[in-house]
């Protein structure tokens, strides 16, 4: 039987019998790029932490290649890890900071050398060896950090939101860093953010935290299109929620009526329902069609409230006659664009098929 | 100009107001300055003009054990204080706000309490009838009492005991701005917390460490009360030896030839850390 290359089976922590996380189980494959995404409080850096060994789970295991690390502690563990906060030694240079791991291994020191030599090219440092942590920006200190985390050759790395203290520009220059050395270096990498677009695009999966478990795991592409629940779909991509009533179910789909008693079927339905039970309908804003001429035809009826331009597209916010606020990304040249003004009464249209209800 | 003219009178401090501070530098001109070029002078004149006092203080074997001593006691005082307060400061920047508190508090108190009080209480613990002495032969440990006070022995436990505090203090300020992530990162990295400690903290630390030692050492050589009633006779220390030539033997010359060798000796040691550590330290 093969094992999976890193296991998190059931683990549960309270703190003061208040659980920060409840119960996440989770496969993750050797060399996988999986992103924790999450907000604060969601239990993502818990089980970071729990991994790094820093902290013990009330319950549960964590198995690297089949056997339990949780009687190993943080030092023989073997694990690299990039905190959110500046960890770098600050009384040692980049290099002398780049070989501690080393050093504590008892390496030899010409292999030591060459070792930073080859991490600080990775991280494309060549050059920073004799400064010292203070005098470099906080994206080359993290890049310092990186290199000093994979010195070893960890199987796994852990991602503590390396880059939330950085300025967005630093950020994005950063993440395609990130991508290209886990290409380069096959490292399996555990990354925690709050940022979904950070999580977009870089993950090769995401797991998706949500009130300490795990709502949902899947590629970006997955959640976006077929959000297991109201919270991962409001979480990944933008979304809007107009209240309903079910009025049936039948393999999957859902049929369900507006405020104003406009029907409508064939949306897929998650989660459980009756007749009569209030569902929430989501609809994602590039998705949604908008019709300048007025509802007709199955369209709900709306009004424009606002129209932003936002460069590459053009936010159009709408409000459904029942109260919902609605809005319409439109790309930069659309010829409906130049027909919409505010406080227009217009119709919104869209695919079924794309749409999701949840109970 | 317009804008020099206002920064100057805004932000830079006019001249003349330098007259306000004149009684706070006649002050220390008067009480600080003076005093010590008035000892300084009285070395090298009295008796007689020369460096005699000098001479005589580090020529005789009497004195040179004196300054043995002094340098002895307040060297294992550093060393034990140290042993002592780092364990402790990290203790405070580690444990809840509320318990380190209430442990800071208990350092005050004892700071604040009398220190002729303090010593004789520690004159009672270690005499031969005293607390510890009985304990440790009541568990079989000794059969006959330790001589622990009216000695070095008893000069080091009790100066220990009063320097502490002056070690946890500037250490605890220092070791509370280390992230404790830097050490959760230094396991990770595979340090044992023996390498964390050595490679890491210690290193971190080192400001502190070396200002409070340098505090404590300097506070130790000049240290009369503690000396004077939980040392002999037969093991004198610096302050008690200036104490005696002033008080007892009138001998200004040479009173101010040991107290400006000690002012020395601390000059040098304050210099020697700012070099290494800067002005701060």
């Amino acid at each position: 039987m093969t094992h999976p290359f890193l296991e998190i089976r059931g683990i549960r922590k309270e703190y003061a019998m208040i659980p920060a996380v409840r119960d996440v189980s989770l496969n993750i494959r050797k060399g996988e790029f999986m992103t924790f995404l999450g907000p604060s409080g969601s239990g993502k850096s818990t089980t970071l932490f729990i991994l790094a060994g820093f902290q013990d789970p009330t319950a549960g295991d964590i198995l690297l290649e089949g056997k339990s690390l949780l009687s190993t502690p943080s030092q023989h563990r073997n694990i690299g890890m990039v905190f959110q906060r500046y960890t770098l030694f600050p009384h040692l240079t980049v290099a002398e900071n780049i070989a501690f791991p080393l050093k504590v291994r008892r390496w030899p020191k010409a292999r030591i050398e060459a070792k930073v030599a080859e991490m600080l090219r990775l991280v494309r440092l060549e050059g920073f060896e004799t400064r010292k942590p203070a005098t470099m920006s906080g994206g080359q200190q993290q890049r310092v950090a990186l290199a000093r985390a994979l010195a070893y050759d960890p199987p796994v790395l852990l991602m503590d939101e390396p880059l939330s203290a950085l300025d967005k520009r630093l950020r994005e220059e950063i993440q395609v860093e990130i991508r290209r050395i886990h290409q380069q270096t096959g490292v399996t990498i555990l990354y925690v953010t709050h940022d979904q677009e950070e999580a977009l695009r870089m993950s090769d999966r995401i797991a998706v935290f949500s009130k300490g478990v795990i709502d949902q795991v899947g590629t970006g592409e997955e959640l976006y299109a077929n959000p297991a629940t109201r919270f991962v779909a409001g979480f990944i991509g933008d979304s809007d929620f107009i209240d309903c009533e079910l009025r049936g179910a039948a393999g999957g789909k859902a049929k369900v009526a507006l405020k104003d008693g406009l029907e409508i079927g064939g949306i897929p339905l998650h989660g459980e329902g009756k007749p009569g039970a209030r569902v929430a309908l989501m609809l994602r804003p590039e998705r949604t069609r908008i019709d300048p001429a007025g509802a007709s035809g199955g369209a709900i009826p709306a009004v424009v409230t606002d129209i932003t331009f936002l460069g590459s597209n053009v936010h159009v916010a709408t409000e459904t006659e029942t109260g919902a606020p609605v809005s319409v990304r439109l790309p930069f040249g659309h010829p409906s664009i130049s027909a919409l003004a505010r406080g227009q009464k217009v119709g919104l249209g869209f695919d079924p098929a794309e749409a999701h209800v949840f109970s | 100009m317009a804008l020099l003219t206002l920064s100057r009178s805004s932000v830079g401090l006019p001249g003349r107001n330098l007259l306000l501070t004149l009684p706070a530098l006649l002050l220390v001109v008067f009480f600080f300055l003076l005093p010590v070029a008035i000892l300084l002078s009285r070395s090298v004149t009295e008796p007689t003009l020369g460096l005699h006092n000098y001479v005589e203080l580090l020529g005789s074997p009497t004195y040179l054990k004196i300054f043995y001593n002094t340098f002895l006691v307040s060297s294992l005082v550093t060393i034990i204080s140290l042993l002592i307060g780092f364990p402790v400061a990290w203790a405070l920047a580690i444990m809840p706000r509320g318990l380190s508190s209430v442990v800071f508090a208990i350092l005050l108190l004892s700071m604040w309490t009398n220190l002729l009080a303090r010593t004789y209480a520690w004159m009672v613990l270690l005499q031969r009838t005293g607390v510890i002495n009985k304990t440790l032969m009541g568990l079989g440990i000794i059969d006959q009492p330790l001589q622990l006070v009216n000695n070095l022995v008893g000069v080091t436990i009790g100066m220990t005991y009063i320097m502490v505090p002056f070690i946890v203090i500037p250490l605890h300020g220092v070791i509370r701005k280390i992230d404790p992530a830097i050490l959760q990162a230094a396991a990770l990295c595979g340090a044992s917390r023996w390498q964390a400690l050595r490679m890491v903290l210690i290193p971190l630390a080192r400001p502190g460490i070396f200002s409070g030692a340098l505090m404590v050492f300097v506070m130790s050589l000049g240290y009369f009360v503690t000396p004077a009633l939980l040392g002999g006779t037969a093991n004198m220390m610096l302050a008690e030896l200036i104490a005696q030539f002033v008080q007892s033997l009138l001998n200004w010359g040479m009173g101010g030839a040991a107290a400006l060798v000690l002012l020395s000796v601390t000059m040098a040691l304050y210099i020697l850390q700012v070099r290494l550590f800067g002005a701060k330290g």
